[in-house]
């Protein structure tokens, strides 16, 4: 086998349709584009030389892709010889990729699922995850390999941070028509990431239960109108889905919470006062928030919310009663 | 016509200890199973069970305590139940089984050094003689899934018999009582059944025996004069729970004496979150996660509290119809709940443990 050489190479003589040891994904970084029209290339790329002629890119595929955007050819390569093999070259962008920047969440995927055509899967686990700054675990490795099988729009926005790799895990598993759904409302509303998650749940629960798949879900009335009432801020808007969602998904809960704030309203606390249930009415432990200024005003309260925690109604509020199966 | 024929088990093969593999129920494990593969191993490997596919029968040594306190929590009224711990995992198949999530392997697995056990209960019991003991083996296993394999059930009731103050739960979903006729019990083993509507036990206990099959196991029972415990646990809503365990209670009405029955526990389905997407993989047909659920003092998801309320109620109901001095309790319930469901507290009644020990 022939000791690697360095070689200047015209970018016609590049396969760039041969990705076989790509492992990076997204856009180019504005930043490197700028170092190199600088100070040029400072890490030299890795081809190596195909049987039938030509170079596959082993690693630098973006500083190739900044040179030939910026005219600069030919570029100087490292040259391995077409005898190595491809799981050594893989291994090769690997180290060199990891050695300089971390790598995004598609990136991982890909060196995972690439790596396991290559290598025994606890090698992987054990030698690979940790490289990629995550635990050896097997059930996290079935979660990467499983990201990959989400649409380009879905792996640009998780390359490039729009979508959350918590959010992209629990998309993943769904139908292709369930995540674009998904996806698309993500787009349109800044849910947080754990509220993404639940609203992935919801849908995907409620979907279950009534026997529709969950793009079925969010094509309700109630979210359709949400979505073209565009002159209400869309915080509100989100906020009111979530809200459809979870009626939709435990009716019970939110029935005993829309009762809860009914009646503590025609309890007429004093202003400032407020009645707080148990999380989901569970337990005994009830909490009642006062916002005073001088003691006077406490001694007020305190003796106004007295005679109310006297009133039935006020036990009845505590008691709650319970509501028939639908 | 529903079956009453003893359930067997035959797993695709044994792995056996070395340590254990002269004790009298490895013996038996391999008069019953002679023609299903053995490994014998030095110890069977955490990893490997973990990875297992439940067809395995493992034997082992258990260097842990046999005997232990079920594990309630602060926030609910705990029944003081022990547990006598002599093997794990089951092979029913029940959806909704919390061992799924609570134990790493699915292999069903028996601790075969006895002898350790043994000296530990006598220790055990020996060492409060004046408490009253309430004994189960049915916590981490079926208590008479594997019966007619290590046929411990011969060994345990005749010891029980001998205890003035303690008992023996059998708790089973099986018919698996014909080793139990003829042996001297003296009233200090109580034999209990899971009990859920005909529909459930098809689509949410496949392994298990029918409903009818329990209860005529339950009356054979009681014919030998064993005293009989009923689970309603899980209780499940489904779209018609209302009549489904109407037609248990009554049917239990009519295949026992419910003077006979040493109390009935009511619990409906609650489990870690962690269950939920096992459930999810393992039995995705399952209605089970339908209803909807909140996360309850402990961390386990429950049913929200006035579908649980209702549920409690319904069934007392029904039972208290079979007879006024039912023993009824709730598993695993705050005290709030128990007010609102049956009208009383244990609290008011020296504590659930104490109701249960009287009943003793």
């Amino acid at each position: 086998m022939a000791e690697p050489h360095l070689e200047p190479i015209p970018f016609a003589a590049i396969d760039w349709q041969d990705t076989s040891s790509l492992i990076t994904y997204g856009p180019l970084p504005d930043i490197l584009r700028r170092s190199v029209q600088a100070v040029g290339l400072l890490q030299i790329p890795m081809l190596q030389g195909k049987p039938e002629g030509g170079f596959r890119v082993v690693s630098g595929s973006r500083r190739l892709l900044v040179c030939r955007e910026l005219g600069l050819e030919p570029v100087t390569c490292q040259i391995l010889d077409a005898s190595v093999l491809p799981g050594a070259c893989l291994r090769f962008a690997v180290y060199d990729n990891v050695a300089t920047r971390l790598l995004n969440p598609v990136e991982k995927s890909l060196v995972l699922a690439k790596m396991l055509a290559f290598l025994p899967q606890p090698q992987v686990v054990e030698e690979f995850m940790p490289l990629l700054a995550l635990e050896p675990s097997v059930t996290l490795l079935s979660r990467y390999l499983e990201l990959l099988r989400l649409e380009k729009d879905m792996l640009d926005a998780l390359a490039d941070g729009r979508l959350h790799e918590r959010t992209a895990s629990a998309l993943a598993p769904l139908e292709p028509a369930d995540r674009r759904s998904l996806f698309a409302l993500f787009g349109e509303f800044a849910f947080s990431v754990s509220v993404q998650q639940e609203i992935i749940e919801l849908a995907v629960e409620i979907g279950e239960r009534e026997g529709m798949p969950p793009a079925e879900v969010l094509e309700a009335d109630a979210i359709a109108a949400l979505r073209r009432e565009r002159r209400r801020p869309t915080r509100h808007r989100a906020e009111e889905i979530r809200r459809y969602l979870q009626g939709r998904r435990a009716p019970r809960l939110t029935a005993r919470r829309e009762r809860f704030l009914r009646e503590t309203q025609e309890l007429g606390l004093p202003s400032g006062v407020r009645l707080i249930s148990p999380p989901n009415f569970e337990g005994p432990q009830w909490r009642l928030e006062c916002i005073f200024q001088r003691g006077q005003d406490l001694a007020h309260i305190l003796r106004t919310v007295s005679g109310i925690a006297a009133q039935p109604e006020f036990q009845r509020v505590l008691e709650g009663c319970p509501i028939s199966s639908p | 016509m529903s079956h009453i024929l003893t359930m067997t088990y035959l797993p695709k093969r044994l792995v056996i200890e070395a340590a254990v593999a002269e004790t009298a129920l490895v013996r038996r494990i391999l008069a019953c199973y002679g023609d299903v593969p053995i490994a014998w191993v030095e110890k069977v490997a955490e990893d490997e069970s973990a990875l297992s596919d439940g067809q395995t029968l493992e034997v082992v040594g258990f260097p842990g305590r046999f005997v232990k306190s079920c594990p309630g929590t602060r926030s609910h009224l705990c029944c003081g139940y022990q547990i006598l711990h002599l093997g794990t995992q089951c092979s029913l198949g029940c959806t909704y089984c919390i061992l799924q999530a609570y134990l790493s392997g699915r292999n069903l697995r028996l601790f075969a050094n006895l002898g350790d056990m043994w000296l530990e209960l006598r220790e055990h019991l020996g060492s409060s003689p004046r408490r009253v003991h309430r004994l189960g083996t049915g916590e981490f296993m079926d208590s008479l899934l594997l019966d007619p394999v290590t046929h411990l059930s011969r060994e345990l009731i005749p010891f029980f018999a001998g205890q003035p103050r303690a008992v023996l739960e059998l708790k089973t979903k099986t018919a698996n009582v014909e080793l139990l006729e003829g042996l001297s019990h003296g009233g200090r083993t109580i034999v209990a059944w899971s009990l859920n509507p005909q529909d459930l036990i098809r689509s949410e206990e496949p392994g298990a025996a029918d409903l009818e099959a329990r209860l005529a196991a339950a009356r054979r029972c009681q014919e030998w004069g064993y005293r009989l415990a009923f689970h309603f646990d899980p209780l499940i809503a489904y779209p018609n729970w209302r009549q489904g365990y109407a037609a248990v209670v009554n049917r239990l009405g009519a295949m026992v004496d419910p003077g006979r029955i040493a109390w009935i526990s009511l619990g409906t389905l609650r489990f870690m979150p962690a269950l939920k997407e096992i459930i999810r993989r393992r039995h995705g047909g399952s209605a089970l996660l339908h209803e909807e659920f909140v996360p309850g003092l402990d961390g386990k998801l429950r049913y929200f509290r006035d579908l649980r309320v209702e549920m409690y109620r319904h069934l007392s109901t029904l039972l208290r119809r079979l007879s006024r001095d039912l023993l009824i309790y709730l598993c695993m319930e705050s005290e709030d709940v128990w007010r609102e469901a049956l009208g009383f507290s244990p609290v008011e009644r020296g504590g659930l443990s104490a109701m249960l020990d009287g009943s003793v």
